[in-house]
């Protein structure tokens, strides 16, 4: 009697349209696991992929991905993309170290956040579109820093602190996730409990209304997106720290599946609608596919191929749902 | 008539009814929008549909044309059952619709317009001859030969976009033509022929749908009318057989002493030796505005009038801020401003609102929700410079809602699933929001029902009593002469005249949007 009762409705609250991407990608991610730990018990006989210490090395190496998306996140929520990210993230981490000791995770910091103003200066005040303007900071970082390493890696190494926030660790616990849970904070604070927040969702459902309304519309997509960029040279900086040195193409790994993580979590690629927990959802199931398929020792090309499937299959589940609510 | 009726499809069932809805009922979530609603149109008549907004009329044609289906009931199309799985099959069987907001791609060619949905194909190629004339025939059926179909749509002015509009729909070949307010965006004389259009429509044996706000159209062109209210049918009546006030009643269900409320007395406007709150000198921007002097006391309504496109949009988007390079001087309360974005306009000592023209782009984030909505104003008010309030917030929206009386389910719904008058309601109400001193409006009950109409002209004078200074921009003379205290008319980008107390009529804004006397002198 009850469990008729109330089963139905836990269902309908979980299965809110909101909700919805949230739902599948988690499945997802079950489903991921699941067939992970059946290989691995296959093979090998224990299933490696459930334990705590397999499962924290895998948040560590996702929370730089994980970064790089809360970043994205606000930027794709105003309903623009920020495609210098590979180069931010690179540049971020060769400054850091090239300037090294105390400064160097300001300097990564601020080459970040640098960059980003850049890109939000020219969408909001020169009206590019963001897609053109970010791909053409994105070739500039590029250069530059081709000129100031003469093409090869620094041979500057990472401080001691980035290597600590990187893979250092407290109870046990990878330093690198509190990282991405402090990022994580922040944004979810931005998004629901400032003005700002309101703004971002505001702009991207509707800019000339929000302009009509009085918001201040150029300064936060400034703000958006020089946030973006410090996200990425955070992350950058917490990269060459992991592996203890900058490299060139460090960065090129971290822009599609970022903006994966954040479309997979729910977030529209038009911007004005998503939610922070879908685009968390999102980071950790693109990093643990990442690893079941590399467990299972699929060879490079079939990785992508499945990398790629899985991102069209899951949006098309999502696009479905809107259909049936219009 | 045959027995079994094989000659005559159409006259199979009732006398001639093309397209009836039985038992119609269609929920969103748990605003019932149509309830067991009994509906037909008759072959060769043109039929009108009346209700206020949020009656059920959109989504009596939704259905009709297959945009969205029906909870319960049934549809039957020339005697048979018919159900409709999109819009392209509603098409096929005949039934095609005209909506409210132009469908036409401004970048195409008219005959690409024309016949988007199904050019003329020669080897899988469209074949660009065979539209041009396609196109030809439609326009000239509809009595625009002068269109040119290789003109991009862009460069035709709004009154022959309509028709345009016209022939795309023509160009599916349909018997049932459904067109949802038309007529809102046409001046009077392209409204005479588009009536026109309809009639010869009409007697070639099509079924039209009509719906519309503008009750004297109505009378000129309807054979049938039917008025909504609440979700159901009122009444089915032959037009002429109601009079203006009966329908009027029907609509809105209940007694409308006046349609306007009583204006203060005339030691207002003699008031001269109040100061202005508003004082523009030589105003003017780029070529669309010359020269405008314009002052505003509080407790004063003034409106602009004249024809449309004469620059009373661009002086109000001037006076908000948001026209780059605009010159002459704004005073606001004897201190000279520079307002030179919304948000200056919004500043405090300046403390402008603007209800702008088209709510759906310019007044609201369709898909966001009601409180979200209200709230984007005045969220800086709302905030300790880095968090928002909630329980500020909250209330406000509370005692926003309250004010308006805006009809809502939860305010945390999107604001896109209100009623067109209830979301204009929610832009005023966004704006009172942020203690205006002064409220420009553009228009603000275009396409809005009777019932909330009234209740804005009630709030506009509560508000100036309250001591707002109101600039009112109305396409509607009525609204004008109603409303205002004074009214600026303007031509050509000048004010060309200032009506004030009883020179306020009909004749004299008509004769001065036209500029009769300036002519004459």
């Amino acid at each position: 009697m009850t469990t008729t009762d109330t089963m139905p409705k836990a269902k309908s609250r979980l299965w809110t349209p909101e909700n919805k991407p949230v739902v599948i990608a988690s499945g997802c991610i079950v489903v991921i696991l699941a067939i992970g730990t059946a290989y691995t018990l296959a093979t090998q006989g224990t299933a490696t992929l459930l334990s705590p210490g397999y499962m924290l090395q895998q948040l560590q190496v996702g929370s730089f991905l994980g970064i790089v998306a809360a970043g994205m996140m606000l930027v794709i929520l105003l309903g623009h993309i920020d495609l210098s990210v590979p180069w931010t993230v690179a540049a971020s981490a060769m400054m850091a170290t090239a300037f090294g000791g105390a400064a160097a995770l300001p300097v990564g910091l601020s080459v970040g956040l640098a960059v980003g103003l850049v890109n939000g200066l020219g969408v909001a005040y020169l009206r590019i579109p963001s897609m053109i303007f970010t791909l053409g900071v994105n070739a500039v970082m590029r250069g530059l820093m081709v000129a100031y390493t003469g093409g090869f890696a620094p041979q500057t190494a990472a401080t001691p602190l980035m290597q600590y926030l990187a893979v250092g660790k407290i109870l046990g616990i990878p330093v690198a996730l509190f990282v991405w849970a402090a990022v994580s904070v922040l944004v979810v604070f931005i998004l629901r409990k400032t003005p700002v927040g309101r703004y971002i969702f505001a702009i991207g459902n509707r800019e000339s209304a929000a302009y009509l309304a009085g918001a201040p519309t150029r300064w936060v997509i400034v703000f958006a997106f020089g946030l973006c960029g410090m996200m990425a040279g955070l992350s950058g900086t917490l990269l060459a720290g992991y592996s203890t040195k900058a490299y060139q193409g460090m960065g090129d790994a971290y822009l599609l599946p970022a903006i994966a993580a954040v479309v997979i979590g729910g977030t529209h690629i038009l911007g004005g609608r998503g939610r922070y927990l879908g685009t968390l959802v999102g980071v950790i199931l693109i990093v643990l596919l990442n690893s079941v398929l590399s467990i299972m020792q699929m060879p490079e090309a079939g990785r992508q191929v499945i990398y790629g499937s899985v991102i069209i299959l899951m949006l098309l589940f999502y696009d479905r749902g809107r259909q049936e609510r219009q | 008539m045959t027995p079994d009726g094989q000659t005559d499809r159409g006259l199979k069932t009732a006398p001639s009814a093309h397209m009836s809805l039985t038992g119609i009922t269609k929920r969103y979530g748990g605003v019932t929008a149509l309830e067991n609603v009994n509906f037909s149109c008759d072959l060769g008549s043109i039929h009108a549909v009346l209700g206020e907004n949020g009656a059920g009329k959109s989504t009596l044609i939704k259905i009709m044309s297959g945009v969205v289906t029906p909870d319960e009931g049934r549809m039957m199309l020339d005697g048979r059952e018919v159900t409709f799985s999109g819009p392209s099959a509603a098409n096929d069987a005949g039934i095609v619709c005209i909506f409210q907001e132009l469908s036409l791609m401004p970048d195409l060619s008219v005959a690409d317009n024309i016949m988007i949905a199904d050019p003329p194909r020669r080897f899988g190629l469209i074949d660009k001859r065979a539209q041009k004339r396609r196109a030809e025939e439609l326009l000239a059926r509809i009595g625009c030969e002068d269109v040119n179909p290789l003109n991009r749509v862009r460069d035709l002015p709004l009154s022959r976009r309509q028709m345009v509009e016209i022939a795309k729909a023509l160009a599916k070949d349909p018997t049932v033509l459904i067109l949802d307010e038309a007529t809102s965006a046409l001046t009077s004389s392209d409204v005479d022929r588009v009536f026109e259009i309809l009639r010869k429509l009409r007697d070639d044996g099509i079924s039209i749908l009509s719906i519309s706000h503008r009750m004297h159209e109505i009378e000129a062109v309807a054979d049938m009318c039917s008025v909504f209210r609440n979700g159901h049918n009122v009444e089915t009546f032959r037009q002429g057989t109601r009079s203006a006030e009966e329908i009027v009643q029907m609509m809105i269900g209940r007694e409308i002493s006046a349609h306007f409320p009583p204006k203060p007395d005339k030691d207002l406007a003699t008031q001269g030796a109040a100061p202005p709150v508003l004082q523009v000198r030589n105003f003017a921007w780029e070529n669309v505005l010359q020269g405008i002097d314009l002052s505003v006391r509080k407790g004063e309504i003034v409106g602009l009038g004249g024809l449309d496109g004469q620059g009373q949009k661009e002086l109000l988007l001037g006076l908000f801020g948001v026209l780059k390079s605009t010159s002459g001087t704004i005073e606001i309360n004897g201190k000279p401003v520079s307002i030179r974005s919304p948000i200056d306009a919004k500043r405090a000592g300046v403390d402008i609102a603007l209800v702008p023209e088209d709510r759906k782009t310019e007044g609201l984030m369709l898909p966001m929700s009601i409180s979200d909505n209200l709230s984007i104003a005045s969220l800086s008010r709302m905030s300790n410079g880095i968090m928002l309030d909630q329980n500020a917030l909250e209330s406000s929206v509370a005692e926003a809602v309250r004010r308006m009386q805006i009809k809502i389910g939860n305010k945390s719904d999107a604001v896109s699933t209100l009623s067109g008058g209830n979301q204009q309601k929610v832009v005023i109400a966004k704006w009172l929001m942020t203690d205006p001193k002064i409220i420009l409006l553009n228009d603000p009950t275009r396409g809005i029902d009777v019932g909330t109409k009234q209740e804005i002209y009630l709030l506009l004078r509560e508000l100036a009593k309250e001591g707002a200074a109101i600039v009112l921009y109305s396409t509607d003379y009525e609204e004008l002469i109603g409303c205002c205290d004074r009214v600026a008319v303007m031509y050509d980008g000048q004010i060309v005249r200032e009506l004030a107390g009883s020179e306020i009529t009909e004749r004299n804004i008509i004769s001065s949007a036209l500029n009769i006397e300036e002519a004459a002198q």
